[in-house]
């Protein structure tokens, strides 16, 4: 079947999907050099082959039939359950605490984080509307810094509220928030009393939806505490 | 506020089947799929409530959420090249693609997913498809057009640009 010149642009799908007769792919090619049209549509969508090509040969799940008896875990309707938690986290937002985790130096920060601290989530596992807090205690005998933070939501940014224990008192202390994209603002410093408990109030311009982690470090960069929001 | 309820429980009801979907195939852990989804629900719910493209917006807090926790679960930074970790990147981007296009697809009408798949996955011919699905070869023709068309305007819906 040969195509008039008036359908011509609609060749433009069967020419980036194939299957074109050769008359019709190049009536199509020739139309190609001079309707502007065309070339701005296929500018669009000349990549979709490639993106094609990421849902393996046969185009992936919706394309070809489950096999039988597969479960389909997820395509569950979200119940009214699930959202009243979501609900729930809403109002809870508002006021968030975390508790930092208690640690050695940077190396062991960066183990508690490969050690799943991602404390995000687990808020939304719970039921009631106490938040859960979580200690983690370093393994070093006599350091059991941990420090509890409320992440507050203000017109302004965020207000932290901070309730330390265990901390060294033998250097001045610094609250660091992070950022999504890395940029690290400090938000409180003070020096820990004898006992080591201290309990002060920082802020930050930061929000606190943009708020990536958390730490107290000493003087010298040494992180002594440090959290994931 | 109750708008921030209705807000966040109309960004549930409406995106949480799709974003459980990529969530669960690009992590392949379902015990951490509601948690994902839902936190990218608040966090999107946060930024953004107004977005205009809320789907682009929720698939990529889901990349960002999902590629942190790849990183936090994997080796320690230091024993990692930079190297390493790039390939790491952008093997979970491609994953998140390949779930996004076959979502895209997954949205596409019936007729133009028909053609899609006789066309482009099975390289039939535009006459061969017209057999095979019953239609003249001008109807294979005009919805391969809107096929691509829709393709491209639900991929960019999901914040896939390339
Ligand atoms: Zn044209």
């Amino acid at each position: 079947m040969t195509t008039g010149p008036d359908d011509l642009h609609v060749l433009l799908g069967a020419y980036v999907l194939g299957g074109l007769s050769d008359d019709d792919h190049r009536a199509y090619s020739e139309h190609l050099r001079t309707c502007t049209q065309c070339q701005a549509e296929l500018g669009q969508v000349s990549g979709l082959p490639r993106l094609l090509d990421l849902a393996g040969p046969e185009g992936g799940l919706h394309l070809v039939a489950p096999p039988p008896g597969a479960p389909i875990p997820l395509m569950k309707e979200p119940d009214d359950e699930r959202v009243s938690t979501l609900l729930t986290e809403v109002g809870r937002r508002r006021r968030r605490r975390r508790t930092l985790a208690s640690v050695l130096g940077a190396a062991a920060a960066v183990a508690l984080f490969a050690g799943g601290a991602w404390l995000g989530p687990s808020i939304l596992r719970a039921t009631t509307p106490e938040p859960p807090t979580t200690h983690v205690t370093a393994s070093a005998p006599g350091s059991a810094a941990s420090v509890d933070v409320a992440l507050v939501t203000r017109g302004w940014g965020t207000q932290l509220d901070l309730e330390c224990s265990g901390l060294p008192t033998d250097s001045p202390l610094t609250l660091w928030v992070v950022d999504n994209y890395g940029k690290e603002y400090a938000a409180a410093s003070w020096r820990a009393g004898g006992s080591g408990y201290t309990k002060l109030t920082g802020s930050t311009s930061v929000p606190t939806y943009e708020i990536k982690s958390v730490e107290v470090r000493t003087s010298m960069g040494k992180v002594v505490a440090s959290a994931r929001t | 506020m109750p708008l921030d309820e209705e807000a966040v429980a109309e960004i549930y009801r409406e995106h949480g089947p799709m974003l459980r979907r990529v969530v669960w195939r690009a992590t392949n852990d379902a015990n951490r799929v509601e948690d994902i989804v839902q936190e990218v629900i608040l966090r999107v719910w946060k930024q953004a409530p107004q977005a205009d493209n809320l789907r682009a917006y929720l698939i990529t807090t889901a990349r960002h959420l999902i590629v942190d926790q790849h990183r936090a679960a994997g080796r320690r930074p230091q024993e990692a090249t930079l190297t390493e970790i790039a390939e790491r990147d952008s093997a979970l981007d491609q994953a998140l693609d390949q779930v996004l296009v076959e979502e895209a697809l997954g949205r596409l009408q019936d007729n133009h997913r028909d053609v899609v798949r006789c066309l482009y996955y099975q390289r039939l011919s535009v006459a061969e498809a017209s057999l095979r699905l019953g239609v003249p070869e001008g109807t294979v023709k005009s919805r391969a057009y809107y096929a691509v068309r829709n393709l491209r305007v639900i991929l960019d819906e999901m914040g896939v640009t390339r």
